[in-house]
C-alpha cells in the first residue's frame, strides 16, 4: 500500500500536484479493501481523480512521440503522425465521425475519429499532422484513434504516402485464410450474380488455378465493371469472412487491370482424412429446381417459387479428424457407388416408406462413424468429393511407428 | 472470429475422459446458450467427442418414455452413453442393437456430480452407429495420435501455477489456443504426463496384440465380436488394477491440488466398484429378456 501511495504521489508531483499521502491512501484503501478493485485499476482510478481535480488531462502527461506508421507495434501508445488521407469509409456507428485509411512513407493504417473528439473533418488526399493520437489493435492489426485530446494540423507539404496497394500481397486464392488482409489476385471472373443491394455494383465468383472465391465490388469504389469470362489483375482487395467462408471486396483503393492472357480456373484438389461424424439434413433423396438446380425446400425454390422438381441423390456430410471439421458434398454418381444404391432404388425405397428420410437413414447407417479419405476441389467451405475411400486397415508397423515416437 | 462453426469431435480415451472434472462455458458473456466445454487432463477442450468401442451392455432405464443407456469399452476403460427422446435417431439405433457390438458414438460429454461429490462423466449420444473391428482399430490409433499430440503441447507448458490476476484469466477463456488449454489443464489437474503416455502405450499394445492374434480369426468368423468383448472386459479389469496401483502417483500431486481434485481421486477409485455392480445388475436383466 505504501509503495502504491509513493508511486501515485511521485506521478502527481511530476505534474506539480501536491496531495497529502493520507488522502491518496484513503482513496486507495476504499477501492482496494472495500470494493476489491485490482491494484492496478485502483492506482489508475486514484491518479485520474487527482489529475481531474487539478485540471490536468491525464492523457497529456504521456507525451506523444513522433512516429511513423510502420513503427506502430503496440496498442495504447500516444503518437504524433504526419500522414496523408488515403481513403475515407462510411462510419459504422454514430460514435465515429470519420474512419478510413491514412498513410505515410512507411505504410498505411486505419484511423478512427470519434464524434466526441469534436475535431474538424479530414479531407481525402490532404496531408495532416495528427497530434496526440492513440494506437489500438484488433486481431493483430493496428489502428489509430483520434479523441478529444488529439489535434489536427493541415500540412502545406504533401506527405509522400506509399499507396496502400504496396501493403497488399500477391496471393493465390487458396492461400486466403484470414479476414482483413490486403491482397492482389490474378483471376478470371467465372460467374456474375445479380447484385442484391444498392451498395454493391457487382458480385460473383472469381477463380485462379487454386480455387474460386466470392467477390464484392462496392458502388462507392467507382471501378469499371468486370466481365464474365475475362481475366484481370485485381490489386489491393481486402479479404473478408462470414461464417467461415472467405470473400474479397473491391473498394475505392482497389485497382482493376484487364489481362490479355486467359487465367485457368482450377481447383486444386485437396485431401482430407477423418471420421465421418454427421450426414446432414438435405442428404439422400432430394428434389432440385429444374431451372437453377438448387435443392427445393418443401417443393419450393428460393428463387423460382413452387416448381416441379427433379429427383437427385447426394450427401452432405461432415468429416472430422479430431482437429478440424470438413464439410463435404458427394454427388449422385459417387453416392450411388459409395452406398450401393441407385437413384431409382432410392425412389423406390422412399415410395414404399412414404418418407424420403429413409434414404438418409440408410446412408447414415453405412457411413457414420467410419474413417474415410476424400479428395476433390475445395469450394467455399465444402470439398466437392471426387473420390472417397474407406481408410486402409491399421497395420502393426503403423502402431510400432507411433509407439517409437513416444518419449518415455 | 468465425461465425457459427461446428465443434470438432475430440478423440479421448475413456480413462482420460473419466478423469476429467473441469467444465466451463466459453464466450465473453457466459450466458446459458454459450457452448459448454470439458477440459480433460491432457488439455483437450471438448464440446463433442467421437469414440469407437465395444458396446457391452444396454438398458432402457426410462420410465414412460424410452431412455437408453449403454456401456462402451475401449482399451483403457469404459464409459456410459445415453440416448433418450431428444436423440431419437441415436436412441432408436441403440434400442435395436445387440450387445456386444462395435459401435461408433458421436456425443457431448456430460458432467454429473453425485451427492457425495463424485464426478461422473458420460456421453449424451448425438449419433450411434454399428461399425466393425477395422473402424475400432482406426479409432485407437487415431486417438493415440491425438493424445500424444496433446501431451507434446502439455510438456512444453510449465507445471508451475501462473499468477492468476484478472487480466490473464480473462484472456485464457476468451481465445484459448491449444497451448493455453494445455496450460490451464496442467494447472487444474497437475497432469502426470508420463501416466497418460503409459495409457497410450497400453492402448497401442493391446491393439497390436489384437492385430497379431485376431487377424486370422477376424477374417473367417463373425465369432470375433463375441471374443472381443471379453478382451474388452479384461482390459477394463486391467484399468481397475491400474487404479489400485494409481494412488502413490496420485497422492504425489494431491497436496498441490485444489479440493475438487481430491474428490476426483475418490471418484476414480470408486469407479471400478460401481462398474462391477452395474455389470452384474444388467447381466441379470439381459438374462430375463
Amino acid at each position: 500500500m505504501k509503495e502504491l501511495v509513493d508511486q501515485i504521489s511521485a506521478r502527481l508531483k511530476e505534474q506539480k500536484i501536491q496531495v497529502p499521502d493520507a488522502e491518496i491512501e484513503s482513496r486507495l484503501k476504499k477501492l482496494i479493501e472495500e470494493f476489491r478493485v485490482p491494484e492496478s485499476e485502483a492506482r489508475r482510478s486514484v491518479l485520474n481523480y487527482f489529475f481531474k481535480e487539478h485540471g490536468v488531462m491525464p492523457q497529456v502527461r504521456a507525451s506523444a512521440e513522433k512516429a511513423v506508421i510502420s513503427a506502430i507495434k503496440e496498442p495504447g501508445k500516444w503518437v504524433d503522425l504526419q500522414v496523408k488521407v488515403l481513403d475515407l469509409w462510411e462510419p459504422a456507428t454514430e460514435a465515429i465521425s470519420q474512419t478510413g485509411l491514412v498513410g505515410d512513407g512507411t505504410g498505411s493504417m486505419k484511423f478512427v475519429k470519434w464524434t466526441k473528439a469534436g475535431l474538424p473533418n479530414l479531407e481525402l488526399g490532404k496531408s495532416y499532422l495528427l497530434k496526440n493520437v492513440v494506437t489500438d489493435e484488433f486481431q493483430g492489426r493496428f489502428s489509430v484513434k483520434l479523441n478529444r485530446t488529439s489535434q489536427i494540423e493541415l500540412l502545406e507539404t504533401e506527405v509522400e504516402a506509399k499507396p496502400a496497394s504496396l501493403a497488399a500481397q500477391p496471393l493465390k486464392i487458396v492461400e486466403i485464410a484470414e479476414p482483413g488482409r490486403w491482397v492482389d489476385l490474378t483471376v478470371k471472373v467465372t460467374q456474375l450474380w445479380e447484385a442484391n443491394s444498392d451498395a454493391i455494383s457487382q458480385s460473383g465468383l472469381i477463380g485462379d488455378d487454386t480455387g474460386t472465391i466470392k467477390f464484392v465490388k462496392w458502388v462507392k469504389a467507382e471501378l469499371p465493371n468486370l466481365e464474365e469470362g475475362k481475366s484481370y489483375r485485381l490489386k489491393n482487395l481486402v479479404t473478408d469472412e462470414f461464417q467461415g467462408r472467405f470473400s474479397v471486396k473491391l473498394n475505392r483503393t482497389s485497382q482493376i487491370e484487364p489481362l490479355d492472357v486467359d487465367i485457368e480456373v482450377g481447383s486444386q484438389s485437396v485431401e482430407f482424412t477423418g471420421a465421418l461424424v454427421d450426414v446432414q439434413k438435405g442428404s439422400g433423396l432430394i428434389k432440385r429446381c429444374p431451372i437453377c438446380k438448387r435443392s427445393l425446400a418443401k417443393g419450393v425454390c428460393s428463387d423460382h417459387g413452387k416448381v416441379e422438381g427433379t429427383y437427385d441423390l447426394r450427401i452432405k456430410a461432415v468429416i472430422d479428424d479430431g482437429r478440424r471439421v470438413q464439410d463435404v458434398l458427394i454427388n449422385r454418381e459417387t453416392t450411388e457407388r459409395l452406398v450401393g444404391l441407385t437413384l431409382d432404388a432410392a425412389k423406390q425405397m422412399a415410395m414404399e416408406a412414404l418418407d424420403h428420410e429413409v434414404v438418409r437413414s440408410m446412408i447414415e447407417g453405412k457411413l457414420v462413424g467410419r474413417y474415410f479419405s476424400v479428395t476433390g476441389p475445395r469450394v467455399d467451405r465444402y470439398i466437392l468429393v471426387e473420390s472417397i475411400n474407406e481408410a486402409p486397415p491399421v497395420t502393426v508397423s503403423q502402431i510400432n511407428e507411433l509407439m517409437s515416437t513416444v518419449e518415455v | 472470429m468465425a461465425g457459427f462453426s461446428r465443434e470438432v469431435a475430440r478423440r479421448i480415451f475413456t480413462e482420460e475422459l473419466k478423469s476429467s472434472n473441469y467444465s466451463f462455458r466459453d464466450g465473453e458473456d457466459q450466458h446459458q446458450y454459450a457452448p459448454q466445454y470439458l477440459l480433460t487432463p491432457t488439455g483437450a477442450k471438448c464440446n463433442r467427442v467421437f469414440m469407437v468401442g465395444i458396446l457391452t451392455e444396454k438398458d432402457d432405464i426410462g420410465g414412460d418414455t424410452e431412455y437408453w443407456r449403454g456401456r462402451v469399452v475401449d482399451p483403457t476403460g469404459s464409459i456410459l452413453i445415453y440416448a433418450g427422446q431428444y436423440q431419437p435417431e441415436a436412441a432408436q439405433i441403440l434400442a435395436n442393437m445387440e450387445a456386444p457390438a462395435y459401435v461408433a458414438v458421436v456425443g457431448k460429454p456430460n458432467l454429473y456430480q453425485t451427492e457425495d461429490g463424485n464426478i461422473i462423466i458420460s456421453l449424451r449420444a448425438e449419433a450411434i452407429q454399428r461399425v466393425d473391428e477395422e473402424t475400432r482399430n482406426q479409432w485407437i490409433i487415431d486417438t493415440a495420435r491425438r493424445t500424444l499430440e496433446r501431451l507434446q503441447v502439455l510438456s512444453s507448458t510449465s507445471p508451475a501455477t501462473i499468477s492468476d490476476d484478472f487480466a490473464t484469466a480473462d484472456k485464457v477463456s476468451a481465445a484459448a489456443t491449444p497451448a493455453q488449454d494445455a496450460q490451464r489443464a496442467r494447472e487444474h489437474y497437475q497432469t502426470d504426463i508420463d501416466h497418460y503416455r503409459q495409457m497410450v502405450i497400453r492402448a497401442l499394445t493391446s491393439l497390436e496384440g489384437d492385430l497379431a492374434e485376431g487377424r486370422s480369426k477376424a477374417k473367417d468368423a463373425p465369432a470375433t465380436p463375441t471374443a472381443k468383448p471379453e478382451s474388452g472386459i479384461g482390459e477394463s479389469r486391467i484399468e481397475s488394477e491400474a487404479g489400485i496401483e494409481e494412488p502413490p502417483a496420485a497422492e504425489k500431486v494431491t497436496p498441490a491440488a485444489k479440493r475438487p481434485r481430491s474428490k476426483k481421486i475418490e471418484s476414480l477409485d470408486a469407479w471400478p466398484e460401481q462398474d462391477s455392480d452395474e455389470e452384474v445388475e444388467t447381466f441379470h436383466i439381459g438374462k430375463k429378456s
